[in-house]
């Protein structure tokens, strides 16, 4: 993984290059344009859910509801199939412990790699590194073949063991911790700390940065993960959000206010998450290329 | 993994033995069960991927041996992989599935590079505040679950009720009978559903590469930007001479980012199109998930994902090789 160069830091406001040719209003003109195509299909969503539906089948629809109603959210929230609250939290569990595994190990094994020399180091490292190339897709026969020999198949344990260890977690740690000063490790030893004290105590609390980064994104990947669910999960009490969602869409095909809500109640935490947490994962991508 | 002599790495004298010891329990205990896991979840699935190629593997059949190979799922060798060029119909399946793959991310990273490209650029170029506003928005996307973009998209793309259509209308012309489902409609030789796919993976993808190039744009030096200007050049010329060299290394990893995440696409055609009309939307994962979990023959479908993991192997290699000219700024 390549990583990308570091933003320099605050440039003057002044920028004679491009502006001077390319006049002003023509950028700016493209790129509320650009925003118009990124933000109208997420605004039709909305209308649409919030639509009667009678408003659903009208040819040509109308963008903006002619008559507002809250009576798709009604339908899906009253709807006995579809314990809402369950599916939420489903996800919300696997995201959960997926993020709090991932963020352990990665930042444990990270810590070794970049602050303890040992025989084999670098093969270990490299090992890891190329765990990085093998794609989901390729293992995910086997490791279905693994999850049925443990159990663990329709279970929402087997959407977290499979990934407990993140190799891209680790790399990302080990760069992070090899960027912190090292005298706060020594601190540790001289008030005697054990080797797990001094990781647990001192050098995590460090790390918040890279923690936060890797949390985020091990967060909205699982929460919007589909295919591995899609093999594991076969009970519909079990389902995820997003499986909840397609499952719904066969059910409901044509009444595209209900399934319009529906996706609308899955896109909301994500949503909501990124607004609270943008710089952090606009950052990361910037920094390590996440995908 | 056996022998490990730890020592610190930063801090100058020799530690003490008992902490020597103390390292080192630290370091075998923690990393042990971290590399045996990797090891029973990562690598060893890949080697039974590469194994199950060659078998003629199925779950509902109990083989005897080891991990049930042999016996009722007995051992083809390279059948698998010869039957790739059979005529039979899971063998054109998987032909039209290659053909679909490379066509999709051959198209895909054109069409999001001339998107991203230039859109950093003008991004880059307006005041710091209004930057960020912009690029949160059209980050959007990349962020939301590809299932709802995708349930989204078939609706946009509905011959009566959808957006698309009715836009197009509403500006008086014509629009296809159907995007999704219409065999027979080709855009340049492209299957309409295709393109349509494209379209709505691109626009749920394009945030991420607009992304990292603003970054690296930030990371091009000012003077060198602005010497270019005292010496005349114009934005053009300030462009094909400065900026895109410089992004080279950039520009090379964005290209096989986007072109190996564009091999491994599944939810937006399973959403969309489910691999129709005629198969001429089914990318690779589809027929290795279909081959695998729905009809069960997981021999055949780990063949496939070896094709797979080969191309995805290929353009990394390709990148390494590429990217092996450092460059420094």
């Amino acid at each position: 993984m390549a990583t990308v160069h570091l933003p320099a830091a605050n440039r003057p406001a002044r920028r004679p290059s491009l502006r001077r040719s390319l006049s002003r209003s023509v950028v700016y003109i493209i790129l509320l344009m650009g925003t118009a195509v990124t933000l109208v299909p997420f605004i039709w969503v909305l209308m649409t859910s919030l639509k009667p539906a009678s408003e659903i089948v009208k040819v040509p629809p109308s963008f903006f509801p002619e008559r507002w109603t809250l009576q798709s959210y009604q339908t899906i929230f009253s709807d006995p199939g579809v314990p809402l609250a369950r599916f939420y939290l489903n996800s919300l569990f696997v995201a959960g412990s997926r993020v709090l595994i991932t963020l352990f190990t990665s930042s444990l094994a990270g810590y070794i790699f970049a602050r303890y020399t040992f025989a084999g180091k670098n093969v270990l490292f490299v090992f890891i590194l190329a765990q990085l190339m093998i794609p989901f897709q390729v293992v995910m026969i086997p490791a279905y073949l693994i999850l049925v020999q443990l159990h663990l198949v329709d279970t929402l344990w087997g959407l977290i063991i499979p990934s407990m260890v993140d190799a891209f977690g680790i790399f990302l740690m080990r760069q992070f911790v090899e960027s912190l000063p090292s005298e706060l490790l020594d601190a540790g030893r001289i008030d005697g700390a054990s080797e797990f004290g001094i990781y647990w105590r001192i050098v995590l609390p460090q790390m918040g940065a890279a923690l936060a980064t890797l949390g985020i994104f091990t967060f909205m990947a699982t929460w919007n993960d589909y295919l591995w669910p899609l093999i594991v999960i076969t009970t519909h009490e079990k389902r995820t959000l997003p499986l909840l969602l397609t499952w719904y869409n066969s059910q409901h095909g044509t009444r595209y206010d209900l399934t319009m809500a529906a996706s609308v109640l899955v896109l909301l935490p994500i949503l909501l998450i990124f607004v609270l947490f943008q710089r952090w994962i606009v950052r990361g991508v910037a920094l390590t290329g996440f995908k | 993994m056996a022998k490990l002599t730890v020592a610190r790495e930063r801090g100058g004298a020799q530690p003490r033995q008992g902490l020597r010891v103390a390292q080192r329990r630290f370091v075998v205990g923690a990393l042990t069960p971290i590399m045996a896991y990797m090891l029973f979840f990562s690598l060893f699935p890949m080697i039974w991927a590469v194994a199950l190629g060659f078998f003629d593997y199925s779950p509902v059949r109990g083989g005897s041996g080891f991990l049930g190979l042999g016996d009722a799922n007995p051992f083809v060798g390279l059948d698998n992989y010869r039957n790739m060029f059979s005529q039979s119909q899971p063998a054109r399946v998987f032909r039209l599935a290659v053909g679909n793959t490379l066509l999709f991310a051959l198209l895909v990273l054109p069409l999001n590079l001339a998107i991203t490209l230039p859109l950093a650029l003008l991004v880059d170029s307006v005041h710091d505040r209004l930057k960020g506003l912009f690029r949160a928005i059209y980050f959007l996307p990349t962020i939301s679950a590809a299932v709802a973009v995708a349930l989204m998209w078939g609706y946009i793309y509905h011959p009566q009720q959808g957006l698309l259509n009715t836009t197009i209308r509403a500006i008086g012309l014509t629009p296809p009978r159907s995007w999704l489902t219409d065999p027979q409609a080709f855009v340049l030789g492209v299957p309409l559903a295709m393109v349509a796919v494209i379209i709505a993976y691109v626009w749920q993808d394009f945030g991420y590469n607009l992304v990292i190039f603003i970054a690296a744009l930030q990371g091009i030096p000012r003077e060198l930007r602005d010497a270019a200007r005292v010496d005349g050049a114009s934005a053009w010329q300030e462009f094909w001479g400065i900026i895109l060299p410089l992004l080279k290394p950039t520009l090379l990893f964005v290209c096989a980012l986007t072109m190996i995440s564009s091999l491994q696409t599944f939810v937006v055609f399973q959403v969309m199109t489910n691999g129709g009309p005629r198969n001429q939307t089914t990318p690779l994962v589809m027929s290795i998930y279909e081959n695998a979990f729905r009809y069960q023959s997981m021999g055949w479908a780990a063949a496939i994902s070896m094709v797979l993991f080969l191309m995805i192997l290929g353009i990394t290699a390709i990148q390494f090789r590429v990217l092996r000219t450092d460059w420094e700024y």
